[in-house]
């Protein structure tokens, strides 16, 4: 047998970590463990699929259709809408996997109090953390929303009603879009630190963007209208990827007013999840 | 050096580690000996500051883990060898450890190959025999040449070969001037691998002291005999000053507190005839089981003959 000493070849002298090193080292390391996993694939591809899928969809449908369509529905039609829709409804519910994985998934197998002994500094791992996810996700987004658009306007150039990024809030929909899903991602990642279990944060998140939005349909009509406005899910996706008047939804606030309601909710949790990662014993 | 001072952890009424005052030098294998649910667990857990002791403090080099400069050269710990992700790779859990400390993919694949597991470097944790999980621990622990090792309960599921393999790597990391800090709740193993004990039940520090003094302190030699007539000699033996206890085969006595020589020659005087004169050496499980009878958090209920 082989004698094992740890000594037999030293490594380079042992580096002292300023907390800058730490931020850069652990950034590195969190790349590292998102590239390493399956599953972050199996979410990106998912995501690309569906949203791209839905474009397809609702786009060729609708060129599909339009000799029928009634004049004031071709009017208002939103091509720009009709292509990213879609991705910001789906998106959203199938990038929370990816966002409460990254998290729950090394409290579920344990690994949370190595990589906490390797790194005991607390903020520094969970912000290196949610930023390195924050990129990923990003990237993914951008790619669906913008292959989602092109493949949607190609689909309907038959209508004539085809947008191009340089008309106005165009190129603002389809970035949002995608910021919007990376937000709702982040939201998991939240409810992942504060819940520390995969099924917990998933399912609070569905019901979060999902179950609230469906909910809030029972309310009568006025005090939904008020109400609607607020949550972080159901039909403000249709006004973040709005670029018409026609096509933006009453009682709402603008796009951007409503990317800031997500992220407020997203804020929120980050915040609370930052502060329980960082009292709780891991 | 660990030490701890005053370290206490209560989690809600219960009280898993009760005011714990020790240092584990290094140079030496030092046993962390317990029954299950004593807190050895949790005292090393608070160690790595993974879990804040309600009060008290326990430092390694002088200073809480969590304000280590360089953490991974600080401490090394193996606490539980399925503790990774499935999914991931050998190669990529440790660079992904590796990383955080600014340490580089050489020294990965070095200690990949000390631990034996370099062929399998790129496969997924998940498929891996609890020795081979045991291996990568190891190897993460080794990352950043570390001058703390601990390692909670390493041989429990091991096969042989895999223990001794443990056994004779923590003994070269003590013979290396390292701090070694292994805990078990098993004294045999405990026999043939540490120089030095700290043993707790219930959370309470029981005894602090090398494996020889341990032994002595618990119980003592004793001697054992066999006569046919052990009343008499029970007489003998007391009025000399030593203690008597009936073993359960018949006409067998066990002697404390006198030598072998002593016992003989009370024999001798006594006109009490002996069968078999013999030292009884008290191994470290009797010693633990004395030592802890009142501590020990669940009891089996023993099932009478």
């Amino acid at each position: 047998m082989a004698t094992i000493t740890a000594g037999t070849s030293r490594p380079q002298a042992a580096p002292v970590l300023s907390v800058r090193g730490g931020i850069a080292g652990t950034l590195r390391s969190e790349l590292t463990k998102i590239r390493s996993v399956r599953s972050t694939y199996w979410t990106m591809l998912l995501l690309v699929l569906a949203g791209v899928a839905w474009a397809v969809a609702d786009c060729a449908g609708e060129a599909a259709h339009w000799a029928q369509t009634a004049p004031l529905d071709k009017a208002n039609f939103d091509p720009t809408q009709s292509s990213l829709v879609g991705l910001a409804l789906i998106g959203q519910l199938i990038i929370v996997i990816l966002g409460a994985i990254v998290i729950t998934s090394e409290y579920g197998t344990g690994m949370m109090r190595t990589s906490l002994s390797v790194m005991p500094r607390r903020g520094v791992l969970y912000g290196a953390k949610a930023a390195v996810l924050a990129a990923v996700m990003l990237a993914i987004s951008l790619v669906t929303s913008f292959a989602s658009f092109f493949i949607g306007q190609y689909l309907l150039r038959s209508t004539h009603e085809t947008a191009t990024l340089s008309q106005p809030g165009v190129l603002r929909a389809v970035l949002l879009t995608a910021c919007f899903v990376t937000v709702s991602g982040l939201l998991a990642y939240g409810l992942g630190a504060i819940l520390r279990s995969t099924a917990g944060a998933i399912s609070a998140a569905f019901a979060l963007l999902f179950l609230l939005p469906q909910l809030a349909k029972a309310l009568p009509n006025t005090w939904n209208a008020d109400m609607v406005r607020w949550l972080p899910g159901g039909v403000l996706v249709s006004q973040i990827t709005a670029t018409k008047a026609g096509s933006a939804v009453p009682h709402m606030f603008s796009a951007w007013g409503e990317f800031a309601v997500v992220g407020g909710y997203a804020a929120v949790l980050l915040v609370v999840g930052a502060l329980l990662f960082s009292r709780r014993d891991a | 050096m660990i030490e701890a001072r005053g370290l206490t952890k209560r989690y809600g009424s219960r009280l898993a580690v009760d005011d714990l005052n020790f240092r584990v030098a290094p140079g030496v294998v030092t046993g962390f000996l317990g029954p299950n649910g004593a807190g050895k667990s949790t005292t090393m857990r608070m160690i790595l500051g993974l879990d804040r002791p309600t009060a008290g403090t326990v430092t390694v080099d002088g200073r809480s883990h969590r304000r280590a400069a360089s953490p991974m050269h600080e401490v090394g710990a193996l606490l539980d060898a399925r503790a990774v992700h499935g999914g991931r790779s050998a190669r990529s859990h440790l660079l992904a450890l590796a990383q955080t400390n600014r340490i580089g993919a050489r020294r990965v694949d070095e200690v990949l190959g000390m631990v034996g597991l370099s062929d399998v470097a790129r496969k997924r944790s998940k498929g891996f025999s609890l020795g081979m999980s045991q291996r990568l621990g190891v190897a993460a622990a080794l990352l950043g040449d570390p001058q703390v090792l601990m390692f909670d309960e390493p041989v429990n599921g091991l096969d042989p070969e895999g223990i001794l393999w443990i056994r004779t790597l923590m003994r070269s990391l003590a013979a290396e001037g390292r701090v070694v800090f292994v805990s078990s709740h098993l004294m045999a193993e405990m026999e043939n691998t540490a120089d030095h004990l700290i043993v707790i039940g219930k959370g309470r520090l029981v005894a602090d002291c090398s494996i020889t003094e341990f032994i002595a302190r618990s119980s003592g030699v004793a001697v054992l005999v066999e006569t046919p007539a052990p009343e008499a000699l029970a007489r003998a033996v007391t009025a000399a000053g030593g203690s008597v206890t009936r073993e359960p085969e018949p006409g067998r006595l066990r002697v404390q507190g006198l030598s072998e020589a002593e016992v003989g020659g009370v024999a001798f005087a006594a006109g009490v005839p002996l069968h078999h004169l013999a030292a009884a050496k008290v191994s470290l499980e009797q010693a633990f089981m004395e030592l802890t009878a009142d501590s020990v958090e669940y009891h089996a209920a023993l099932p009478v003959a």
